[in-house]
């Protein structure tokens, strides 16, 4: 029962079929707003400082297609770039793209990490894009997109 | 402070200096998002989520995390590491409500 009742927080008003007493809920709904609530595109520019971020084949992104559940996805992300001292990748940036909060994770890597690769396991609300961004050693943004489709009926 | 658990796995097993392995760490952490609600008193269950991940070698910083409480339940992390000497990986991780904790693992290379 407990990925029915995460995903009422972000399925708004459709939310009301499931909940016994519907005269409530539409307060109740106004109330369940996270505090780090952030949208894509706020969250990318906070990343990238404006700069925006190009799409690459450098990034590899590995998601599943289809997500049975969406309360645990799968993300693996490798950037494929040298780890020297002087040139490495900074930092990989995991988002979703219609999450409360996009910001996933932020991972500041170091040269001794030898491989810019990075793997967890991510909530998602709904069917949407999840976006990998990766810092290079030379200040620019690379990125990778790919769609995930969370197959709960959640909304009925 | 509650006590949680955690797992620090190296993979491959057998590793020598020069390798790069990869190091994999879970911990069992409810990673309540503050959108949920408790079926039975409807109150809404506060937010409480690991926000803060280090990955130390022999004391040196290798790796840092911010996460939000987007990731799963239970979360798991998991990145690369060159094998430089033997020694151990501590991970430090801290949580909204102001937890503090940490887990260490052995680095032992085989030789040749």
């Amino acid at each position: 029962m407990e990925r029915r009742g995460f995903l009422k927080g972000f399925a708004g008003a459709c939310a009301l079929t499931a909940i016994a007493v519907p005269t409530i809920s539409l307060a109740e709904q106004k109330k369940l707003k996270s505090p780090n609530e952030m949208d894509f595109k706020k969250a990318l520019d906070i990343i990238t400082g404006g700069k925006g971020a190009k799409d690459s084949q450098k990034v590899n992104l590995i998601v599943p297609e289809i997500a049975e559940n969406g309360a645990v996805v799968p993300v693996k992300v490798s950037v494929d770039a040298p780890m020297e001292k002087d040139n490495y990748v900074k930092s990989i940036h995991v988002l979703a793209t219609k999450n409360a909060n996009a910001r996933c994770a932020d991972v500041f890597l170091t040269p001794y990490n030898g491989k810019a690769y990075f793997a967890t396991r991510i909530k998602l609300g709904g069917t949407q894009e999840v976006v990998a961004v990766a810092e290079l050693g030379d200040g620019t943004f690379v990125k990778a997109h790919k769609s995930v489709k969370v197959t709960i009926g959640g909304c009925g | 402070m509650a006590k949680r658990k955690s797992l620090i796995k190296i993979k491959p097993k057998k590793y020598k200096v020069g390798d790069i392995v990869r190091v994999d760490f879970i911990v069992i952490h409810p990673m309540e998002t503050g959108l949920r609600k408790d079926k039975k008193t409807g109150k809404v269950i506060p937010m409480h989520y690991i926000n803060d991940v280090q990955f130390f070698y022999n004391d040196r910083l290798i790796t840092k995390m911010i996460v939000w409480e987007s990731i799963s339940t239970n979360p798991y992390f998991s990145i690369n590491m060159k094998i430089t000497e033997p020694g151990r990986v501590k991970v430090v991780y801290k949580d909204n409500l102001g937890e503090v904790n940490e887990k260490t693992k052995k680095v032992k290379p085989r030789k040749g």
